[in-house]
C-alpha cells in the first residue's frame, strides 16, 4: 500500500518538477524577471533563473527514474526546494504584491491562497516520499 | 545515514545548478548576468527597428476598466517597486522598466498570446514611454496597447474596484 502510494506520488512529483522545469526554460530572461519581481534578492534573480530550470529537471528526473536511494535523496532535494518556493510565495502574498507565481515560467498567473496550499500539499507528497522509500 | 541521504541530495543539487549554468552558458537567449537589470527603474531605452505596430492608446481609467478584467489582457505597472507594493491594479505585473534589452525582451515575451496589453504608472507619461518601447520592441499590429489617464492615481480616484493592496482611496 505505501509503496503504491510512493509510486505515485513520485511519478506525480517527478512529472511535475519536469513540466515546471521544461516551461521555465522556454523564456529565461523573463523567468529571471518574475524572480526579481519577489524583491527579496533581486541581484540573485538571473543567477536562480539559470539554475532552477535544469535542477527542477535533474530533481525531477529523479525523482521518476533513479535507484531507491537517490530518488529518496532527490525527494528532499524537492522538499527544500518547494519549502523555498514556499517561502517566498507567502512573502509575496502577505506583502500583497500582486505579482505573477513563475511557477510554471512566465503567464502562470497571480499569486493567491491556493498557490500557497498547493505547495504545501507539494511539500507534504515529498515529505511522503522521503519517510516511504526508506530501505 | 541521514547524513549518506543529505549527501545524495546535496549532490543532486550540485549537478543540478552546475548543468543549469552550463546550460544558460551555452544558449544563445540565456540571461547574461552582468547585462540583467532588475525592474526596478523607468529610463529612455535602445529602440531596436521594429515593423508596423497598432498605436498606443490613451483611455481613461472607466474606459481602460472594460479591458482589464480579460484573461487575454495583460496589465503592467510601470511604477517603482514601493509604489507597486502599496497598491495596484489587481493582477497587474510589476513591469517599470523597457529601457534595458533583457526588461524589455523579457517583457515582449509576456506578450505571448495575449492581444492587450494596458500599462499605467505615476502619470500618462511615464506609462507612455513604457508602452511605446514595448510596441517598437514587439512589433505586433495585432495587440491592442492601452495607456491609462492620469496613471494609478487617477484609476484610484475613479474608485474602480480593480485594485488591490493598502489603497485608502479605493471604494472596494
Amino acid at each position: 500500500m505505501m509503496a503504491a502510494l510512493a509510486l505515485v506520488l513520485r511519478l506525480g512529483l517527478g512529472g511535475l518538477l519536469i513540466l515546471a522545469g521544461v516551461l521555465k526554460l522556454r523564456a529565461p530572461v523573463a523567468f529571471a524577471t518574475e524572480i526579481a519581481n519577489y524583491q527579496l534578492f533581486p541581484a540573485v534573480a538571473p543567477y536562480v533563473a539559470a539554475v532552477l530550470p535544469v535542477l527542477e529537471l535533474v530533481v525531477g528526473g529523479a525523482l521518476v527514474v533513479a535507484p531507491r536511494a537517490w530518488r529518496r535523496a532527490a525527494a528532499l532535494g524537492a522538499l527544500g526546494m518547494l519549502a523555498t518556493f514556499t517561502v517566498a510565495v507567502a512573502s509575496a502574498y502577505f506583502r500583497r504584491i500582486n505579482i505573477d507565481c513563475g511557477c510554471f515560467g512566465t503567464g502562470g498567473g497571480p499569486i493567491t491562497g491556493l498557490t500557497l496550499v498547493r505547495n504545501v500539499v507539494l511539500m507534504t507528497a515529498a515529505a511522503t516520499i522521503v519517510a516511504a522509500e526508506r530501505d | 545515514m541521514f547524513a549518506t541521504l543529505l549527501g545524495r541530495a546535496f549532490c543532486l543539487v550540485l549537478a543540478g545548478s552546475a548543468l543549469g549554468l552550463a546550460v544558460n552558458a551555452a544558449r544563445r537567449d540565456g540571461i547574461r548576468f552582468t547585462k540583467f537589470a532588475p525592474p526596478t527603474t523607468c529610463g529612455a531605452g535602445e529602440a531596436a527597428p521594429a515593423p508596423a505596430a497598432s498605436p498606443v492608446e490613451v483611455l481613461p481609467p472607466t474606459a481602460a476598466v472594460s479591458v482589464c478584467g480579460d484573461a487575454q489582457t495583460l496589465v503592467a505597472d510601470v511604477r517603482p517597486a514601493g509604489e507597486f507594493a502599496q497598491g495596484h491594479v489587481t493582477g497587474a505585473i510589476h513591469l517599470p522598466c523597457a529601457s534595458s534589452d533583457s526588461a524589455a525582451s523579457a517583457a515582449v515575451d509576456r506578450l505571448a498570446g495575449r492581444h492587450t496589453l494596458v500599462v499605467y504608472g505615476d502619470g500618462t507619461d511615464d506609462a507612455k514611454v513604457v508602452a511605446d518601447e514595448l510596441r517598437r520592441r514587439g512589433g505586433r499590429a495585432d495587440l491592442r496597447i492601452v495607456v491609462i489617464e492620469g496613471g494609478f492615481s487617477a484609476w484610484s480616484h475613479a474608485g474602480l474596484a480593480c485594485s488591490s493592496g493598502p489603497c485608502t482611496e479605493c471604494t472596494k
